[in-house]
């Protein structure tokens, strides 16, 4: 069942990308009883695992269930905070907007990381400065700075409304009408790309050469190439890229506190479900419902998480 | 899955009729070649290579200057005094007065390199950590058959979705327990110990591309899982691997809160920590330094990046496996 | 998935090893939430702990930026030369940071000695035992206004000392007036709908671009004002609302009116001047005359416009049966309930308060010092800005009728609350008096507990 593949045995391109594209379930002896080379190469997770993460986890857990607010030590109320969350307006707001948050900016953030990547994977000359520049506004995203450049930008006098000016539109308050606020922040994700861009490219990078020459070889031309190589080898990249940027987006805190100013504003459309966490915990003092409240999270994201895995049966592509 | 097979089965039997002269597009020089020299192209297709060129850079150079406006904004702010910021929010100053990074550079406690070096020790330990522990742990997940894993996959990714501010607390009893609190510990450790889970899955993630062949390969040439690990998957994980070194360089160059949280006293404080104390919504806000010393801190992740990329952009050139 | 025979025996121990380190570590964690106790004690009770023992380490915790990071570097110089025997570890950060810092430190029992106060947080504190009854510390207060005193006192406990007083007071350009050509109202007599007219006609005579005055709503010491000068009171002493509905919407409406006027600027300009603090606010960028601000930060309000500014006493002050104007103490120095060293850190808070050398240092930076003898004593070290300040706050000095209680438990919230409920009214999305109901529910449900 094992045969030399045939790139060893000098077979033509065809077959050798035929056999390193199939999905040949491979059995090797060696598959069964890896587990105590698993507890080697995974010691320091379980380490870190028991003493740092499992702890806290399991204190903020129970403390969901009690009336914590720091100074004191915390009360068992039981269920309490997760009915009051559910009978509270300003959780439920954090809720609409967090969601409506993370399914439109990470699409258009995700869109453009990988136009871009793939515009500058090669092929042209001042790549490496391009990426840099396409960087940079990541390595912003969470600064103080940043509260007065996005004023600068989208405020009632910003630059926005100077170039809209131009066309003889009249512009709006961006940054602190309650109805565009969020937009602003969604500008805001899709500004800092270059995070995944820049893992884009590396996937992009990963892709065998070989597989590109072959294929050019047979004549395939760069679309071909792009739709039935890059692709579906991209896929686990894109995605790792689309689940990360999911969890990433509805943990989102920094940036919503730096561009409302802390408090979410204005008129709480800009609060996003950490945020609000946030607020509760250390402004209100009421560490039990900000516990709770990111226990429900966790489910919100398992679950989406979860579909996610599942849904990539259909459409990620990996070669093992 | 087997989509993607078959279409990539499916190409190679349509690409192996004679290929038709209109393969190729203009400014297409890129991967593949196929052997033509680009003297014998007709003339109208290099001039129309040339504008396609062109319209592409002035394009992708636009687009830059949009993207990097804000930046550009605050460089030029932090060459105006304070007062002047908010007065005149113009792009170009009418003076430019350095005394914001002279100023911004001497205003707290020790002078701003201290910040910056503090900042970099974290970011050491930080780069360490994860680049060690999570490339073994992602090849234990991509690569090793145990019990539970599926399991421990879950658990792994559970850990990130928990917001750091309910954690913190707890975390802050167990270090203050430990005696760690206002030391740089708190903050390495749990690198070490693989905590950033997401580095784990971008691992795991780029390890299962990679030919399972190589690893066969190897093993039927004598070689262990630890040899595998070091000798195959870590040479061609290089993107993978300087993808997290460059993230957590940022990351880590950036992350305000634990830092806050776990160091107390000013001679430990790390770069977000500094910038912070030059604006206080409450009283008197140094505008001025803060851009200035964000420009200076933003200087070492630039050139982080500009360095990680060429480890970035090595990938799999090998043709052949050997 | 299967294991070697030998790997079993060894996952499941390695697997009850981490379950059990990861309880101990949940066990130890809940075992520290929480402040502890022994110490001082809050409330003033308890035999006095034995004399201590020094050298000294006490730690000292503030809130600010970096110029005043600066100055109380040094003067914690100052106090160690002449107290060599206690060392002062200093713990600064910004106002956002300072919360969440002060609060994780409680939790675990890392209290600093000497905290900053803020009368918004205070009750919080207090209540739960974290704050130690000053009275019961050696500090002289001799020479601080027992008015001012009160407003660290809860249930006739010392549990802050206040540092300084500031005032809410209008801050007004006269450049920006004569430009506009209108006069700068006389303060002693004007009303709230002069300060309405005023604006709108300062708006008129100015062009476009600059406004009479910026909004007041985002802060609630100017309800508190107009609340008391109708005799009303926003927390009274027993920690709960005091102010009518019709009083609160009276305070929204005001804005709604200079809107339409023209005196102040739209809902949206409004929002972003607000979050642009003093130096990027109306009056700092020359495009407003007037503004409601703290006196203490007259300094960054006159350095980002480059004008003379004046400050004026609130409208209104004639108006009804009292004045409702009053000395804010702009924070208090507090003693952990925990400290090991409570005589140091008394001799500490002592030094800050009366020691003329601090003060010199100090300025006005922390407020106009508390203790009037050293307020004089630094007056000629003022700059005019400074000293304009004093001077004002000694004009009003004879109308203030009294301190407002310190606000109760829960307070801290009404910041945002007030945030929010103006920017609703701003934008027209509520009126006055739904917003005057929602704002009394929700305060009351913040201080409920």
């Amino acid at each position: 069942m094992v045969r030399a593949p045939a790139s060893r045995r000098g077979g033509d391109p065809v077959s050798v990308i035929q056999e390193l594209s199939s999905t040949r379930k491979s059995v090797s002896p060696r598959k069964k009883g890896d587990g105590r080379w698993a507890l080697l190469f995974l010691a320091p997770w379980f380490v870190g695992l028991a003493l740092i993460t499992a702890g806290p986890m399991g204190a903020s857990l129970y403390l969901s269930f009690t009336d914590y607010d720091l100074l004191s030590a915390p009360e068992w109320v039981g269920l309490e905070n997760y009915t009051r969350m559910f009978e509270d307006p300003r959780f439920l707001n954090s809720l609409g907007v967090t969601f409506m948050y993370v399914f439109v900016s990470v699409p258009l953030q995700l869109a453009a990381a990988l136009g871009l990547a793939l515009l500058l994977d090669k092929g042209m000359r001042g790549l490496a400065l391009y990426r840099s520049v396409y960087y940079l506004p990541s390595l912003l995203g969470g600064s103080v700075a940043i509260a007065i450049l996005w004023r600068q930008i989208f405020g009632a006098d910003g630059l926005v409304n100077q170039v809209l000016a131009i066309f003889g539109v009249q512009g709006q308050g961006w940054v602190s009408h309650p109805d565009y606020a969020l937009g602003t922040l969604m500008a805001l994700n899709v500004w800092t790309f270059g995070a995944p861009m820049v893992i884009f490219l590396a996937g992009l990078r990963q892709i065998p050469q070989m597989y590109y020459e072959a294929a050019s070889i047979d004549g395939a031309s760069r679309w071909r190439q792009f739709r039935s190589i890059t692709v579906p080898l991209l896929t686990p990249i894109i995605f790792f890229n689309l689940v990360l940027q999911l969890i990433e987006a509805f943990q989102s805190f920094t940036r919503a506190f730096v561009v409302s100013g802390g408090n979410g504003g204005p008129s709480d459309s800009t609060l996003l479900y950490t945020l609000y966490l946030y607020l509760k915990g250390f402004g209100s003092l009421d560490m039990g419902y900000a516990s709770a409240m990111a226990w429900f999270l966790l489910l919100i994201i398992g679950g989406m998480t979860v579909v996610n895995f599942l849904a990539s049966k259909y459409w990620v592509f990996y070669d093992d | 899955m087997t989509d993607a097979s078959t279409t990539a089965q499916t190409t190679t039997r349509t690409a192996a009729r004679p290929p038709s002269g209109t393969g190729r597009g203009p400014g297409g020089r890129g991967a593949g070649t196929n052997g033509h020299p680009a003297a014998v192209r007709p003339r109208g297709r290099q001039v129309g290579a040339r504008v396609g060129s062109v319209l592409k850079h002035a394009g992708l150079i636009a687009f830059g200057f949009v993207m990097l406006y804000p930046l550009l904004w605050m460089l030029a702010s932090s060459f105006k005094p304070n007062a002047l910021i908010f007065r005149e929010p113009g792009l170009i100053p009418t003076d430019i007065d350095l005394s914001n990074y002279t100023d911004g550079w001497n205003a707290l406690l020790h002078p701003f390199s201290h910040y910056l070096i503090n900042s970099a020790l974290v970011v050491l330990g930080s780069l360490l950590g994860n680049l060690l522990s999570c490339s073994l742990a992602a090849y234990a997940f991509a690569r090793l058959e145990f019990k539970g894993k599926r399991l421990w996959f879950a658990i792994m990714l559970m850990s990130i979705m928990l917001p750091i501010h309910v954690v913190i607390v707890p975390q802050y009893v167990l270090f203050s327990q430990l005696e760690w609190i206002n030391t740089f510990l708190p903050l390495i450790v749990p690198k070490l110990l693989a905590t950033d889970a997401f580095f784990i899955f971008l691992m795991v993630q780029f390890f299962r591309g990679i030919p399972r062949e190589l690893d066969e390969a190897a093993t039927l040439d004598g070689a262990n899982h630890l040899r595998i690990y070091l000798q195959i998957m870590l040479p061609l994980s290089m993107p993978a691997l300087a993808t997290t070194a460059i993230f957590t360089f940022i990351w880590t160059w950036n992350d305000f809160f634990s830092q806050l949280i776990f160091l107390t006293r000013p001679e430990m404080y790390t770069v977000p920590i500094a910038l912070r104390t030059f604006v206080d919504s409450t009283g008197n806000s140094s505008w001025g330094s803060l851009f200035a010393m964000s420009i200076v801190s933003l200087i070492p992740v630039f050139i982080a990046f500009l360095f990680g990329q060429k480890y970035l952009v090595k990938g799999i050139a090998t043709t052949g496996i050997k | 998935m299967s294991t070697t025979g030998n790997g079993l025996p060894l996952r499941r121990g390695k697997r009850l090893t981490a379950s059990a380190a990861g309880l101990a570590a949940v066990a130890l964690t809940l075992a520290a939430c929480g402040g502890g106790d022994s110490g001082i004690g809050g409330g003033g009770d308890e035999a006095a702990p034995a004399a201590e023992e020094c050298p000294c380490e006490i730690r000292f915790a503030w809130w600010g930026s970096d110029t005043r990071h600066e100055s109380t570097q040094q003067i914690i110089e100052a106090f160690e030369a002449e107290n060599p025997d206690i060392t002062v570890v200093p713990d600064f950060t910004d106002w956002d940071g300072y919360w969440d810092k002060l609060a994780t430190s409680v939790a675990a029992g890392d209290t600093p000695d000497v905290i900053t106060q803020e009368e918004r947080y205070i009750s919080d504190y207090a209540t739960k035992n974290v704050l130690a009854d000053m009275s019961a510390l050696d500090i002289d207060t001799s020479k601080v206004d027992d008015s001012v005193l009160a407003g660290g006192q809860i249930d006739g406990a010392q549990y802050g000392i206040p540092t300084g007083i500031n005032a809410y007071a209008f801050v007004a350009d006269p450049e920006l007036f004569a430009d506009a050509g209108v006069e700068v109202p006389d303060d002693t007599t004007w009303t709230w709908e002069d300060y309405v007219t005023t604006a709108n006609e300062v708006s008129k005579g100015a062009g476009d671009g600059v406004w009479g005055t910026q909004d007041y709503g985002f802060n609630e010491a100017g309800l508190n004002v107009m609340a008391r000068q109708r005799g009303e009171t926003l927390f009274t002493p027993e920690g709960e609302l005091g102010v009518s509905e019709q009083t609160v919407a009276d305070f929204f409406q005001v804005s709604l009116d200079l809107m339409e006027g023209g005196g102040q600027p739209d809902a949206a300009r409004t929002v972003e001047y607000q979050a642009a603090g003093p130096e990027g606010g109306l009056l700092g960028t020359n495009q407003g005359a007037m503004g409601v601000w703290w006196t203490n930060q007259l300094g960054a309000l006159t350095d980002s416009s480059g004008h003379e500014l004046e400050l004026l006493r609130l409208p209104g002050e004639s108006e009804g049966e009292r004045t409702g104007m009053y000395y804010k103490p702009a924070m208090f120095y507090s003693v952990s309930a925990d400290t090991k060293y409570p005589e140091s850190s008394a001799k500490f808070v002592d030094f800050l308060l009366n020691s003329e050398e601090a003060a010199k240092v100090m300025l006005t930076d922390r407020g106009l010092p508390a203790n009037t003898e050293v307020r004089e004593a630094i007056l000629g070290d003022l700059s005019p800005t400074d000293q304009k300040v004093a001077d004002f706050m000694a004009d009003i000095e004879d109308e203030i009728v009294d301190t407002p209680p310190v606000p109760p438990h829960g307070s801290a919230e009404l910041a945002d609350i007030m945030e929010r409920v103006n920017t609703e009214v701003l934008f027209e999305r509520i009126t006055p008096q739904e917003a005057a109901t929602q704002f009394i529910d929700e305060v009351n449900a913040a201080i409920a507990d």
